[in-house]
């Protein structure tokens, strides 16, 4: 027992040196910022055959770095430990589809939002489901961890005292293979994401889009230690201003 | 919010989850003893093909990674028409992957038994079937207890791969409270916690078995 205290102990004072460490590190200009993101969901981040990092916020994040003569390293961060991440400083930047939400500006700094979603509904075309049956009592609905989607069955739906199996995935894609294996009845996913997922999998479809009007944006640490939503906030006023921004639009999301 | 506040708000959510690993741990061990046992059995005093299969069995699913295992299981049967639930998956993905460990351990202890015990019973007219059974088993028992409890120590641990296939275990539970909160490192002192002392409560019972069960006379070891 009292090595495991003596183990115990040591870890804990691992922890602190770690945390401090980070602190400390962190100093006001940064030639190199470490952007994050969840590269499994097209068309905004995914990985390509190649093997590279490719999709519209990695492209802008790109053309902003770019633009305001900064060098940004993308990293591949699990969804749900991208803000944790971001606000203990380990990155820079969280670039990964986030919708604006009060919850999450209680711990990091949004930019202004860049993209407007809505959430769809995914069921199997062969399930007949529609909107309403696709989320009523006794069904399985999958979401990923962490996101507004999954937040929007927990608080519109279990919250409110219907019967509703809400299973979380580490990815999209998983909880939409799921979906097409027959463990899910839908799905409910962002509806831009959506649309990709059923023009891969012709197994399912979508039964409709429930308007929430979610707002994307860049995140960053509370208090943006670095200045970088302001270079963002030029930088996109240049690259919509250039028409760049129209051609990354197209280049992604078709017309 | 100070620790203790969060922790006490989070611990029902958690202990939920800890519910589920237990349930986990428990079905996937039992299921891994009751093959661990026949496979060390096949693999030592089978015929050719029996040992063949057992040895084959033991070394893919100690080669393969575990969680390739569980996503084959879920993920990549469904298509050939096999569809598990979550926990079904995981129970039989932990399950086949500890049989392999524990059939090792199992081998370990049998062969630590006087192969001359086996002969003596024969010489008394033992079947070689009554032999193992009432000689080398229960010396077997015995002695893969210590060796056995890391195998059920790793089990609930790696319980918490599970996870990724989206059984609500601990790890789960942890993981969509922190995305809730974005309290990583509270949270997951509190897990590790949970872990921990389910490990030592563990970890005590099997060596009060261990002494309780103890073969008089054959202690040279401590």
């Amino acid at each position: 027992m009292v090595r495991r205290k003596t183990g115990l102990v040591l870890a804990a004072m691992v922890f602190v040196v770690l945390v401090l460490g980070g602190a400390v590190s962190l100093a006001a200009e940064k030639e190199v910022y470490v952007v994050a993101s969840d590269i499994a969901w097209p068309p905004f981040e995914w990985v390509d055959e190649a093997g590279d990092y490719v999709g519209f916020d990695l492209d802008v994040m790109r053309a902003i770095a770019n633009l305001e003569g900064y060098k940004i390293e993308i990293r591949d961060i699990a969804f749900d430990s991208i803000i944790a991440g971001v606000k203990a400083g380990k990155y820079d930047i969280g670039a990964s589809g986030f919708t604006i939400t009060d919850k999450r500006e209680e711990v990091i700094d949004f930019s202004e939002a860049y993209w407007k979603s809505d959430q769809a509904v995914l069921v199997r075309k062969d399930s007949g489901l529609n909107i309403i049956t696709a989320l009523s009592n006794g069904r399985a609905i999958g979401a990923q961890r962490g996101t507004t989607g999954a937040d929007w069955i927990q608080s519109n739906l279990i919250d409110q005292g219907i019967d509703i199996e809400l299973k979380l995935y580490e990815t999209y894609p998983l909880a939409v293979l799921d979906l097409v294996n027959g463990n899910l009845d839908a799905v409910v996913q962002d509806e831009p994401a959506s649309q990709i997922s059923v023009a891969k999998q012709k197994a399912i479809g979508i039964a409709g889009v429930i308007v929430t009007g979610e707002e994307f944006g860049f995140l960053v640490q509370q208090g943006d230690p670095y200045g970088l939503l302001a270079k963002i906030s030029e930088a996109m006023k240049e690259l919509r201003a250039s028409g760049e921004w129209d051609k990354l639009v197209t280049k992604y999301f078709g017309e | 919010m100070s620790f203790l506040n969060l922790s006490y708000e989070i611990m029902p959510g958690l202990l939920k989850g800890a519910v589920v690993t237990l349930e986990l741990t428990v079905c996937s061990i039992s299921l891994g003893f009751i093959l661990g046992v026949a496979l060390a059995l096949g693999r030592l005093y089978g015929k050719r093909p029996v040992s063949l299969f057992c040895t084959g069995y033991i070394e893919f699913f100690r080669g393969t990674p575990l969680l390739v295992q569980l996503l084959i299981l879920y993920y990549g049967l469904p298509p050939y028409g096999i569809r598990l639930s979550s926990f079904v998956a995981g129970i039989l993905g932990l399950g086949l992957n500890s049989a392999a460990y524990q059939a090792e351990y199992f081998r370990g202890a049998i062969q630590s038994v006087s192969q001359g015990e086996i002969m003596a019973a024969r010489a008394i007219g033992m079947s070689r079937f009554k032999a193992i059974v009432n000689i080398i088993l229960p010396q077997m028992f015995r002695i893969v207890i210590p060796s056995w409890s890391n195998e059920l120590i790793y089990t609930l641990k790696y319980s918490s791969v599970a996870y990724m296939i989206g059984a609500p275990e601990l790890m789960a539970q942890a993981k969509f409270i922190a995305a809730e909160n974005f309290r990583y490192f509270e949270v997951f002192l509190v897990v590790a916690f949970i872990y921990l002392i389910a490990v030592v409560i563990l970890s005590r019972i099997l060596s009060v078995l261990e002494k309780r069960v103890r073969i008089p006379g054959l202690q040279m070891a401590q």
